[in-house]
Formats: structure tokens, sequence, C-alpha cells
């Protein structure tokens, strides 16, 4: 019999032998015949039964703990339980780690090995999270149905999600925007207008309405990309197809262009349908989308890739990041690559050709001789075998965890190849291997800012991302602002998510759901500190002239004097950002903002088995919202915690005025460091 | 004209360059006997243990030509006939330069020997992208899609245990800088705002640190041990920032200077700060003279106040900073009164124990490149590899670099 240290000459150890399992019960009994300590170790190889064991474990030890119990007694009292547990285990298991065993073996799981913690643990990834009820459903479900109808979604309908309204704050006077405000001033003084907007012929500040024309469209547009991006958040959060978006939102952070370069959000717009369309299918026919893409065009410098000046920055990218990764090519490659792709460029938000900016001559590339164009390029690109492992380790990085070995990255590479770059049949043997159930996978993803956020909204039963936090502020703070991708190699993901400010930006963030900030200014509607804006358009209010009203709120700016007269010049662009940002308030339609409907009260009474004790409501919360839930320890602390603010145990008499302490208790819950493991 | 490596100035030369070279012959006596590479490493490290590197970016592309004035070069005037700076309005600091009027705090470094110019910065194939070419500098992986920062890198390769609050970067979002596989650094903009919210009965649940190590998810250990150094940071960045004093003036934009002073003051155990002037400050396309002026005038002030403030708590042998922008501007003004955006650009070492002076070369301002930039004649990277060997001691920047390149002998 093995001994334990730590155990007292009292101590005594059975173990109960099981098939296919054996499970060893260490128990500590004083010297009067009362439990002192009971631990429920469980081996089993699949893990079935471990945690439904280790749960009732718990509840045995507190209903028995300090009480005297004939050592007999006590004895067949733990068998029976163990044994009951066991069998209940093996009925309805509900962990979701089959052992470190699983991992690396892309095996299928079996039906029977099917259960609530898995289905949770799919939605986590495949998704954006699931209720305990839908969990539930999902769990009498055959795994290989779901995972397929997740993969190829096509046949469930899903209209009931809007289109994204758009303001309309686009007219054809803004087509080709200039690539920046000198270069439409130099054209509005070379033309006589620009922007659809002729110059003044006499008078101060000729070239004004132009340059005010050029700041609403900036402004307009980050407006309503960020408009964009919380219709975006309410299609991941209602749809029913949610591994579509999920996707989509890979794609977003692989294929990367950002609103910062592009200015259009008709074109961001146009990229994401892309990625949500044909994100499942064909990587082929979804690559060459990217390379016609005109925010993908627009991002990497198409406008300047012309024969004889070839830009090296699209076929840099396509082959870095987009399909091979460093190392697996030539500098050389890379130029030849460019020419290829000469000419490709963008009208508005149409592909285009321009034939005779197309370098149609003989290239080297990776090998291969020919008079290329870019879809050769591409297709020789997909030739490589390097390509299909770097895509699937990629896809492995973000639905699973950080770590691939390299046999399996080579082994999802070769289901990949196999499938022709179908994506969907490399995403259903993921989701349905051993390996995505294995304890190094199983509540190990580090939420990235958007899973984490529209989760939460699912969890707690939310049909509409609120406007109060507002979704755009609230994803930046957390570091990861939708659209506005930090640098061409997208987002950093896994622990690059947690940095302490951030960590506390999280927990921040579920207090602004549970109290929501009375004194929240609408960001899409005050400019804030933008530019001094504010400042600005009251200094006009008071009948200050545009110089003087435009002069920076600085001591050290006033003294210049050269800036005190209203001075004699062609444009001021001071003003000109006022005068955009007022005309974008006109266009721009505004966000709802209201805050988060939740009644937790009515949540926890209504459930099937509502609480009768803070820790009930504890345990109801953490299944709830938790992957990985807290030690024991925590949740005692934060049952006592609940406790203190209600003034009972008794939870049927604090239902009248518990819902600030449960609010208490959520923002609590939600600002542990589990809360962020998905 | 070529400054630096081989060619060392001549106060160097008289000055610290001979008193280095006795050090470093008692330092060799110190460590007699103690052959292994491990001894020497150890003491090495004890020896540097205390070093601190703070990194500056002058976001937007700041104008170097304008920064430092190459007054006896005649193309310079020709080039930019609107926002030249007369050579009378010059702060000179020698027959060929002369810092902007207000940048008095840099001519006062440069004469006391405690700046490091370095010119002609850049890198092959240059992206005219602010964004995408600070990437670059951030990674220091040009044309590359590099996710960690070389901050971070030289945070994991220096302290791969991971110390707690080894970084700080002061800013409203982490720098790409700083990302780090092994650190989570601190990142904060304001010290009274970098807080929990939470209710006074809610607090002392946030006190409490988890117990996890039973637990055989590594995540979650990770989140548990970031969530202790929030807590610790967040209140030794508020206690450092409450309790700090500075009799020195940083200006009208102390750029997060005076917030690294207060943690350095606090002991705080980083050693390596990055902050900025942020928001493309520097992207003067029109206009510029005035603006970009007043601008080098907060940054030289601020830098100024900073060492000072270094000296004024016995900390000055302790720290060094760096000043870099992600590229400089064209030569040519344009027809608005700015610039538009170039290459090649100066990068200052600034503290006691930089050897002042000139380093690598001007870049000519007649052989440009075909559309008018500058080209480069020092890849930025052997500066970071200066800072790295040079100041912070790790004689093996190429494996945080990933490729060798040359430094130059800037430190003692």
């Amino acid at each position: 019999m093995p001994k334990r240290p730590g155990c007292s000459k009292h101590a005594r150890m059975f173990i109960v032998p099981f098939k296919p399992e054996s499970l060893l019960s260490l128990v500590r009994i004083g010297p009067n015949g009362q439990l002192l300590q009971l631990g429920l170790v469980i081996f089993s190889k699949t893990g079935n039964c471990g945690s439904a064991v280790n749960k009732l474990g718990l509840e045995l030890k507190r209903s028995i703990l300090g009480k005297h119990m004939p050592y007999q007694r006590l004895r067949t009292t733990l068998i029976v339980a163990v044994w009951g547990a066991f069998c209940a285990g093996a009925e309805a298991a509900d962990t979701c780690s089959g052992g470190a065993a699983w991992t690396g073996d892309l095996a299928p799981i079996a039906a029977g090995d099917w259960n609530v913690a898995r289905a949770a643990h799919l939605m986590e990834r495949a998704g954006f999270g699931a209720t305990p009820e839908m969990s539930a459903e999902l769990a009498k479900l055959d795994p290989a149905r779901i995972i397929h109808d997740l993969a190829a979604p096509q046949g469930i309908d899903n209209s009931a999600l809007a289109a994204f309204d758009e303001s309309g704050i686009f007219d054809a006077g803004l087509d080709p925007f200039p690539a920046s405000r000198p270069a439409l001033t130099d054209q509005a003084k070379e033309k006589g207008e620009a922007l659809g907007v002729k110059i003044k012929p006499s008078g101060n500040r000729r070239l004004q309405p132009v340059v005010d024309r050029f700041f609403y469209w900036l402004r307009a547009s980050k407006l309503e990309t960020q408009r964009l991006g919380y219709w975006w958040a309410n299609r991941m959060l209602n749809t029913k197809r949610p591994l579509e978006e999920k996707m989509a939102l890979f794609w977003h952070g692989h294929f990367v262009s950002s609103e910062e370069k592009v200015r259009d959000y008709r074109k961001m717009l146009k990229q994401l349908q892309l990625f949500q369309t044909k994100g499942l299918g064909d990587f082929r026919d979804l690559l060459i989308g990217v390379a016609q893409d005109p925010a993908m065009l627009a991002y990497l410098d198409a406008a300047v890739n012309l024969k004889g000046a070839p830009n090296e920055n699209f076929a840099r990218e396509i082959m870095e990041l987009f399909t091979m990764g460093v190392g697996n090519y030539t500098e050389p490659d890379i130029r030849e690559g460019a020419r290829a792709f000469t000419g490709w460029n963008f009208a508005g938000t149409k592909f285009v050709v321009n034939d005779e900016s197309h370098d149609g001559g003989e290239k080297t590339f990776l090998g291969e001789h020919g008079p290329f164009d870019g879809v050769q390029v591409i297709d020789i690109i997909l030739k490589q075998p390097v390509t299909a492992d770097y895509l699937a380790g990629k896809l492995y990085r973000f639905f699973v965890r950080d770590e691939v070995p390299p046999k399996l990255r080579k082994e999802l590479g070769d289901v990949l190849r196999a499938n022709k770059y179908q994506i969907a049949p490399l995403l259903e043997t993921i989701f349905r291997s051993r390996d995505f159930y294995s304890s190094a996978s199983c509540g190990t993803h580090i939420k990235s800012p958007v899973e984490l956020v529209v989760s939460t909204y699912k969890k707690l039963g939310l049909g509409v991302v609120p406007g109060v936090p507002d979704f755009h502020e609230t994803i930046s703070a957390l570091g990861q602002t939708l659209f506005w991708p930090p640098t061409v190699a997208g987002w950093a993901q896994g622990r690059s998510w947690i940095t302490p400010g951030l960590l506390i930006e999280r927990g921040n963030f579920a207090r602004d759901i549970v109290f929501p900030d009375i004194g929240f200014i609408p960001p899409d509607r005050n400019p804030g500190e933008d530019f001094q804006i504010l400042q600005v358009s009251e200094k006009l209010a008071r009948g200050l002239d545009i110089s003087s009203a435009t002069v920076p709120d600085n001591k050290d700016q006033m003294a210049t004097a050269n800036m005190m007269a209203d001075r004699d010049e062609d444009f001021n662009t001071r003003y000109g950002s006022y005068r955009g940002w007022q005309k974008a308030l006109e266009k721009v339609k505004p966000l709802p903002r209201h805050t988060a409907p939740i009644d937790l009260t009515k949540m926890l009474m209504t459930s099937k088995t509502p609480p009768k004790t803070p820790a009930d409501v504890v345990d109801y919360f953490v299944a709830r919202m938790f992957v990985v839930p807290p030690s024991p320890g925590e949740r005692e602390r934060l049952a006592a915690f609940l406790e203190k603010e209600l003034g009972t145990k008794d939870i049927g008499h604090a239902q009248s005025y518990m819902e600030e302490g449960l609010r208490m208790l959520l923002h609590l819950i939600l600002s542990s460091p589990e809360y962020q493991l998905g | 004209m070529t400054y630096g490596t081989r060619s060392i100035s001549r106060r160097r030369l008289l000055g610290t360059g001979a008193s280095a070279l006795a050090l470093g012959a008692a330092g060799e006596g110190l460590t007699f006997g103690l052959t292994s590479t491990l001894a020497r490493a150890a003491t090495e490290t004890q020896k540097n243990s205390n070093r601190i590197l703070v990194v500056l970016e002058l976001s937007g592309a700041n104008d170097g030509l304008n920064t430092l004035v190459p007054y006896a070069d005649d193309a310079y005037y020709k080039l930019r006939p609107r926002i030249g700076i007369p050579a009378k309005k010059l702060l000179k600091i020698d027959d060929h330069h002369g810092f902007s009027g207000g940048m008095t705090g840099f001519e006062q470094l440069f004469k006391d020997g405690q700046m490091a110019i370095v010119h002609g910065c850049g890198y092959a194939q240059p992206s005219f992208s602010h964004f995408t070419s600070m990437a670059y500098w951030h990674t220091a992986a040009p044309n590359s899609g590099q996710p960690l920062g070389w901050v971070g890198r030289v945070a994991d390769t220096l302290d791969p245990q991971g110390t707690p609050n080894y970084i700080v970067n002061v800013d409203d979002a982490q720098s790409l800088a700083v990302n780090s596989s092994l650190h989570t650094p601190v990142v904060f903009n304001e010290p009274e705002r970098f807080m929990r919210k939470g209710d006074a009965d809610t607090r002392p649940m946030f006190d409490h640190v988890e117990d996890v190590s039973a637990s055989e998810n590594a995540s979650q250990k990770y989140l548990v041990e970031v969530a202790r150094s929030a807590r610790e940071a967040s209140q030794q960045v508020r206690e450092a920032w409450a309790s700090y004093r500075t009799p020195l003036d940083y200006g009208i934009r102390p750029l997060g200077l005076n917030k690294i002073a207060s943690l350095i003051a606090a002991n705080m155990p980083a050693r390596l700060y990055y902050t900025s002037y942020p928001h493309n400050a520097f992207d003067t396309h029109v206009h510029q003279s005035d603006v970009h002026a007043r601008q080098l005038t907060y940054v030289s002030d601020t830098v100024t106040a900073f060492m000072k403030d270094m000296a004024r708590i016995g900390r000055a042998d302790d720290v060094s900073m760096l000043i870099f922008s992600e590229f400089g501007r064209r030569v040519a003004d344009n027809t608005s009164s700015g610039t538009d955006h170039g290459t090649a650009n100066l990068m200052f070492a600034v503290g006691k124990n930089v050897h002042g002076g000139h380093y690598g070369a001007p870049s000519s301002l007649t052989d440009l490149m075909d559309d008018g930039n500058l080209k480069y004649t020092v890849d930025f990277r052997r500066v970071y590899a200066t800072m790295i060997e040079g100041w912070l001691q790790h004689r093996d920047s190429t494996s945080i670099l990933r490729d060798k390149f040359e430094t130059f002998s800037m430190f003692a």
C-alpha cells in the first residue's frame, strides 16, 4: 500500500479496485473515529468519472466532516459513495480532459466519449462560448454531426441576422481618395477642384472646403468602421453558424488589413464578407480573393506595384505571413513574385488589372519559369509542401494551443493536402480529435479580448451587445481593436494578450457590465481630446476668428507669434478637422447606448435548481461562466464574501435585495485569472 | 566623414577612454582565479545588474536634418529653401553641425561628452509607412513579421527566469517593442489610473493570491502570476509616483520620463524602460518649422531633466537612454513648407557612461536615392547591438537580433 507523505498515524487508506479504472481514496480519521480529511484521487484512463467522483467526495466531506461516525460505517459509506459516483460518472461524465495520453492523437473521439464539458470546450473554441443549457443540449447529439455542422454550416438558416446597416457616408466624389492631405491640396491647386469640391476663386482659405471634405471622410470612415465592429460583434453573439464568424476572426488576424491605412470602411466590410463567405471553403479561392481584395491591395501598396518599378510589399507578405513562413523562399523570389502582381489594383471597391502596368515578362519563381501572373504565382505557392504545414500549424495555434509539435504540424498539413486545401475537413479533424480534448488542450487557451467580451455576453444570456460600455473602446483597452490590427503580422495572441495592465482592464470590463459608468460619454459622438476639437468649437461659438480659435490651448504654443493673427493661408487643417468631425456626426448613424439588461436574481431563481446558499450561487456562476474553475478555496472565499454582503446564508431570504451583492460577486468572479481561460 | 567604430574622438582618447582601459585591467585582476565561464558570467551579471536602459521613441518620423543641422553643407540650404534653419539660429556643436535653437539641453549633454550621435541610421528596402517601419524598429526585424519586440527579447535573454516588473512601458497600450515571451511588461500611462476598479468591500478579495502550484495548467499558472504582478506593480507604481518629488523641471511634455524617474528612485526592479512621444507627433508634412522646433525643445528639456534627476538620486552611473524614430524625412522640403517621409536618420545614446561624440557616417545630401532620400550608412540594429553588448553587457547580441551586427565602442 503506498504511503502518502503528511498522513498521521491515524490515517487509513482504501484501495477500491475498479475496472477499467482503479481508484484510490485517501482518508484521515481522528482518534474518536471522526473524519478529519477526505481526498479522492482517481486514476482513470479516460478521466470520464474523475470530476463526478471528486464532487461527490467534496459533498461527502462537507456533510460528515467532524461528525463522529463509527469507523466501519464510515468505510461502508465511502465505498458506497464512491461506487455511486463511479456509476454516475460512467453515465454522465463531465470533464473535458481525456488526459495526457490523448495529446497529439488525431484519432477521433468515440460517440461514447462525448459529454457536456467537451461540448462546452468545443463551443469555446469553434464559436464564442455557450450557456450550460446549450452545452447540455449539444451533449445529447452526435459529436461528429455537431462538428460537421459547425465546419459546413451552409444549410443552417442564418437569415435572422441583419445585414450591416450602412449610414450612407460615401458619395462618388470621394473616389479616388488621395493618399494624404498634401496630395489632396496639391491636386486641388492644380485642377481647381478635388474630392468633387471646387476651390473658392478668391478670398482667404480658398482650399478650406476641399480640406474639410478630406477630414470628413477620414473621420466618417473611422466611425463607420467602428460601427462595423459593433455589427460584427452582434453577429458573433447571435449567429447560428459560430465557426463561420470565428474563422472570419482568424482570417482577419491572418490576412491583415487595417483601417488605419485603408481608410475606407467599404473596403473593410467587403474584406470581412470575403472571410465570412469563403473562410471555411477552398484556401486557393480565398487566397486569390485576398490578393484581389481592395482593402488588401490598398493596405499592401498595390497602387505603386508597377511594371518596371515593382513594390515588394504584397509579394513578401503573401509568402512570409500568408502561406509559407520565413526561410522557405529567397529575396529574388520576392522580386519575381512582385512582378507577377504588377498592375493589380483597385478602383473604389472593385478589383482591376491595369494591363499597361502589368509585367507580362518571363519570371523565375520558386524554381519555375514562365510569364506568370498573380494567380499562377499563387498556384506555385500552393504546390510547396510547406504551405499546407504552415497554414495548418497557424490554424491549430488559433483554435487549440500555442505549441504545435512538428510531427503534429506535418500530420495536419497532410490532412489539408489530402483535402486539396479545403479548410472545413481540416477543422473537422482537429475538433474531433482526441488531441483537442487532451489535458494539453482543455482550458489552456487564453481568450482573446473579442472572445472574452462576446462570450461573456453570450453566457450572460444577452441578445444584443450593450452600447455601454462601448464595444470599440472595450476591445481597444483590452488590446484587440477589430479592423485595426497592430501590424501586418496580426495579433501576437496567447500570453501576449495578458499584461498586468490588461488583466486589470479585463476585470474593469466585468465591472463596467454590472455597474455601468454613469459618466459614460459616447465616443462616437464626442471627439474628446482629439486635436482639441472641443476647444476649437467653443472658441468659434464665442466669435473668435479661425486662426485664433485653432491655436491650441497651450501656453507655450500661444506664444508663437505667427499663429496669433488671422493668417492669410490656403487652408487651416485644425479647422478642417473640426468641420470634418461635425459633418461626420451628421452622417454617421449613432450606436445604441443601452446597458447590459441583466437580472442576476431572476437568472438564479428561475434556474433548474435555484440556489439555497451562497456556495450554491458561486457554483452556479462558475458552472455558467468558467471552463477552468477557480480552486475550491477561492470558491469558499467567494461564498463567504456573498454571505457577508447578503447578511445571511439563506438565499431565499435575501432574494428581494440580493441583486447588488450578486453583481459584486460576478465582478469578482469574472476578474479571476481562471476566467481568462477558454 | 565617418565617425565611431575606428575613429575615436580625441576627447575620448584623452579622457574617459584611457581610464576605461585601466579599469578593464583592474576588472581582469578581480576575476583572477575564477576562470570558468560560469563564474565570469555570474560576476558580470552581478556587476551590471543595476544597468538600466531607457528607450525613448519619437513617433511620426522626426526630421533628423532639422534636429542636428549640417549647416556647413550647402546642399542642405539648397534642398530646403523654405525650412532650412539659418546657421545663426543654431546651437553649434562643432564646425559642421548645430542643434535646433531650442535644444539647449542636448547641446549641453553633447558638450559634456554624455551624448553619442549616430548618423545615417536606417535599413535596406525601407518602408515609408509609419506603421510598418515602426514595427520594423520595434521588432528589429525589417521586412518581417516577428511577433516579439527587441526589448522584450533582450529581457528574455538577460533574465530568462522572468523576474516580475523587469520591463516598464509608459503608454496607453503596450508597445510591440516590449512584447516578450517570458516577461509581463508593466504597462501604464497614468499611474493614478493603473488601478483596478472595485467597491470597498471587494478590494480585500483582490489582495488574495491564489495558490495554483498544484495545477498542471501552465496558462492558469501564468495568469495567476500576472495577477500577482498586476497587484504588486500597480501598487508600486502608484506609491512610487505619489511619493516622488523632484526639483527638476521636465518641461512642457515630460514624455513619461518623470514617471520612469519615480520608479528608478523607488528601486523598481525594472532594467528596461520604454516610453514615447506618441501619436505620430513628428509627422511634419506641412509648416513644420515652428511645431518641429517646439517639439524638439520638449524632448531636449525632458531628456536633460531626466539625466540630471538621475544624477540627483545617485543613479547616473546606472542609466543610459536610447532615442530613435521610425525613419527620417525627405531631404528636400515640400511645397507646403514641410517634409515627406524619408529614410536614414539620427539615433542618440545619452548617459554618463556614454562616450559622447559622433558615430557612423552622415548620409550624403547630394548622393541620394532615386526618390530623393538619404542612403543609410548604419543599420539601426548596430546601435541596438551596441546597447545590448556595450551597455547591458550581454556579449551575444546575435541571438537577440537574429544576425551579427558590428557594435560601436560607445561604452567603457
